[in-house]
């Protein structure tokens, strides 16, 4: 069985000196505090003032208390269930899961090859795909369906998700109200408001505008988290060079002020409930304007953001298995092992946006398998390596002794099926066999899987009142928003 | 040439400098309409195209349109205002529900170094406000962002909207935003599309001519 709560607990990798730390804290402190951020929702206004924020008309100036306050009552650790009530992540430490990202307005079709518009359908294959693949360990909406009411989007694909996979979501909703369904079904399928606060089964992913903006939709929503119980996101996305300064000092401590200022807002309204922290840290193109998740700077706030949490002791929303490239091509592949291998040598703990390319424009259910295997391989990698007397195995050498070898000693054959990671796809056949099996690529091979496993693999059905109360919700939603 | 240095100093972008030699071209009797057109405008023709071939990055380029307008602003009594402004008048904005503006802002930006006055409306610009800034200013073109597919439908619906006040006309309407592409501005009847800031001021231009 995997042992989910030992994902990958190996953190090696820090970008900031604890002094550099302390320093991007004090800016943010300074932003939050003597600049202060607009929040447009009223009721957080009136709670932010009565705890002794400073607020004139819409903007607020935090006072540094309440943000250690904040600190002290958020949660380090934050659990996460699947469908089946099963445990899933344990968010916090150095423990890092992945999970595909959300809203793609374009995807690769899997048979034609073509890059074509979302649709509904491709929500619950990319579901069913990730339900099937061992190392993803949540699921987003991967694609934006198109040929829906963009108002119903969001729940249409919230039912797909949970009808193809029993792995904890990822959710992104237009406003509280789509929200508070999605919250409402998971509720029934707990069993009740206090069960789902005890076992969580998706996090939703909120987020301020850049620079210093609170929307009423991000707040409304951050307030729904609290009240019931399901984790919320805060993470802003702040474009260096654009909504944020250029520097990658300047651009961390913004966005860290940016997203402590939604903590202190979540904490106030319900001291102890479950918040992510974490920084979009994407970064504007100066030639090309477009917003890259995958330059070298890009790298370096994700993980000074990353760095930050750890020193703050705030479980963090992270990133991997993404690139900027339009196709699975080798830039892609070396932009998707980097920003993972990243994600996982730091320990960053909630890492979306698997199957990501152009941008954050395109999806692609091959990118998603070829990221499965490249987790997978490194989880092998950072499950550290064991020393003892069975391992070490001095007395097998001597069995051995000069001039012997290994194949068929009992030590080789008692680890032979441990011992060794096994590549699903990655190549490893010499030039004639592989030319025999067709001398397929990557790419190739991935779809192949992807194919194989959509055709083979079935979820189990939702619990029957689970699947009623669902179709409820959802229709009485769409007849009721136009 | 006579506006050789001034060219070179707007591409530069120093403002303050830029000032200085406009003032140095009136003193010695250039007249401002060719210091506006061969000097100041043709130097943002080539900033477009420096722009165009990676050679100059964007703050760059927004940096020497600054220095134009300082450049400007010291001619502003010898130019009559068609000679600035013929060129066109923009409202721009994000449309309703959606409040993605960095995309927009730089389109903003580089309409008004092109020479277009630009007006900001902002983001979450709902149909009907669309409409009585347009109706409002007299500009004769129309500039929708939109970066979520939830909100592409608002672009429709501010179409329907110039036609309801009989305003559809008289303005050039051009989209642009992630979701949009060239399938869609044709659907909707608009005038043109553009996929990035480099092709919107392209696509403006040559509405305009
Ligand atoms: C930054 C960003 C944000 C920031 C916006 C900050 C800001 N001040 O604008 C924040 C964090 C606030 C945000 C919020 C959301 N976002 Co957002 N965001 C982005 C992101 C990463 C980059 C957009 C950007 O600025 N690019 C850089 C600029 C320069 O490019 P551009 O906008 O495309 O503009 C260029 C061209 O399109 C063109 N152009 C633009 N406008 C116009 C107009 C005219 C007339 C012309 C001719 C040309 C033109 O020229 C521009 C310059 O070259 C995109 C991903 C992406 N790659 O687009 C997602 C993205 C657009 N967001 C997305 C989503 C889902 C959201 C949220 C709904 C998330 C949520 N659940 O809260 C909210 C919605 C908030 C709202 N109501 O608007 C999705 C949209 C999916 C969909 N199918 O609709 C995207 C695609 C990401 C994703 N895949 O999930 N987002």
């Amino acid at each position: 069985m995997k042992d989910v709560r030992n994902a990958s607990r190996i953190g090696r990798l820090q970008f900031l000196s604890d002094e550099q730390k302390r320093d991007i804290y004090l800016a943010a402190l300074e932003i939050a505090g003597s600049i202060g951020m607009k929040v447009y929702h009223e009721e957080a206004r009136g709670l932010l003032a009565d705890a002794g924020a400073q607020v004139e008309g819409e903007l607020v100036k935090m006072p540094r208390h309440l943000i250690e306050q904040a600190r002290q009552s958020v949660p380090a650790v934050t659990l996460v269930y699947g469908r089946e009530g099963e445990l899933a992540m344990e968010l916090g430490g150095y423990n890092s899961y992945f999970g595909t990202g959300s809203d793609l307005m374009h995807t690769y079709d899997l048979e034609t090859r073509e890059r074509r518009a979302s649709v509904l359908e491709d929500v619950a294959r990319a579901a069913r795909l990730c339900d099937a693949l061992p190392h993803m360990d949540f699921i987003m909406s991967s694609a934006h369906p198109t040929d829906v009411n963009p108002h119903h989007s969001y729940l249409l694909s919230f039912r797909e998700m949970m009808r193809n996979s029993t792995k904890p979501l990822v959710m992104t909703a237009e406003n509280a109200d789509d929200l508070r369904v999605m919250v409402e079904v998971a509720q029934e399928l707990r069993g009740g408001e206090e069960q789902l606060r005890q076992k969580p089964y998706f996090v939703v992913y909120n987020e301020p505008i850049s620079p210093l903006e609170h929307p009423v939709e991000s707040v409304e929503k951050l307030f729904l988290c609290a009240d019931t119980g399901v984790p919320s996101i805060y993470s802003p996305a702040p474009l260096a060079g654009a909504t944020a300064p250029i520097t990658v000092a300047g651009h961390t401590a913004q966005g860290v002020a940016e997203s402590l200022f939604g903590l202190v807002m979540h904490q106030l309204r319900k001291p102890g409930a479950p918040f992510l922290f974490g920084i979009g840290a994407a970064v504007l193109d100066m030639v090309t304007a477009q917003s890259s998740y995958n330059a070298p700077e890009y790298y370096q706030t994700y993980m000074c953001m990353v760095d930050m949490a750890r020193w703050l002791d705030i479980p963090n929303w992270g990133y991997g298995g993404t690139s900027d490239s339009q196709l699975l091509d080798a830039q892609a592949g070396m932009e998707i092992a980097q920003l993972t291998f990243m994600a996982m040598m730091q320990g960053s703990n909630l890492n979306h946006d698997v199957g990501y390319l152009d941008f954050g424009l395109t999806g692609s259910l091959e990118e998603i398998v070829v990221v499965d295997e490249f987790v997978g391989m490194n989880r092998r990698l950072f499950r550290g390596v064991e020393v003892d007397r069975e391992t070490v195995t001095v007395d097998t050498v001597r069995e051995v002794g000069p001039g012997g070898h290994y194949m068929t000693t009992e030590h080789t054959y008692r680890h032979l099926r441990s011992a060794q990671w096994r590549p699903t796809i990655l190549n490893r056949y010499g030039y004639e066999k592989w030319q025999t099996e067709g001398s397929k690529d990557l790419r190739e091979k991935a779809g192949d899987k992807a194919r194989k496993l959509l055709a083979d693999h079935q979820p189990p059905a939702l619990p029957e009142h689970v699947g009623r109360v669902l179709d409820e919700k959802v229709n009485g939603f769409t007849e009721r928003v136009a | 040439m006579a506006f050789d240095k001034l060219i070179e100093l707007v591409q530069a972008g120093d403002g303050e400098l830029v000032a200085a030699e406009v003032q140095k071209q009136l003193d010695a009797g250039s007249p401002a309409p060719a210091i506006l057109n061969d000097g100041l405008i043709a130097a943002m023709d080539i900033v477009g195209e420096k722009m165009e071939s990676e050679e100059m990055f964007i703050p760059e380029v927004l940096r020497s349109a600054k220095a134009m307008e300082r450049g400007l602003a010291v001619m502003k009594d010898e130019l009559a205002l068609d000679d600035v402004q013929a060129s066109g008048k923009v409202v721009i904005g994000t449309v309703k529900g959606d409040l993605h503006d960095i995309g927009k802002n730089l389109v903003s930006m580089l309409l008004s170094s092109a020479g277009f006055e630009v007006i900001d409306a902002g983001i979450n610009v709902a149909p009907d406000a669309f409409v009585a800034k347009v109706e409002e200013t007299g500009a004769n073109f129309l500039a929708m962002s939109a970066l979520l597919t939830t909100t592409m439908p608002m672009m429709k619906q501010t179409i329907a909207e110039l036609e309801k006040r009989g305003l559809r006309d008289r303005v050039k309407v051009i989209i642009g935003g992630a979701p949009v592409n060239q399938g869609y501005a044709d659907e909707l009847g608009a005038d043109g599309y553009a996929s990035d800031a480099g092709a919107a001021i392209k696509l403006a231009k040559s509405l305009r001519a």
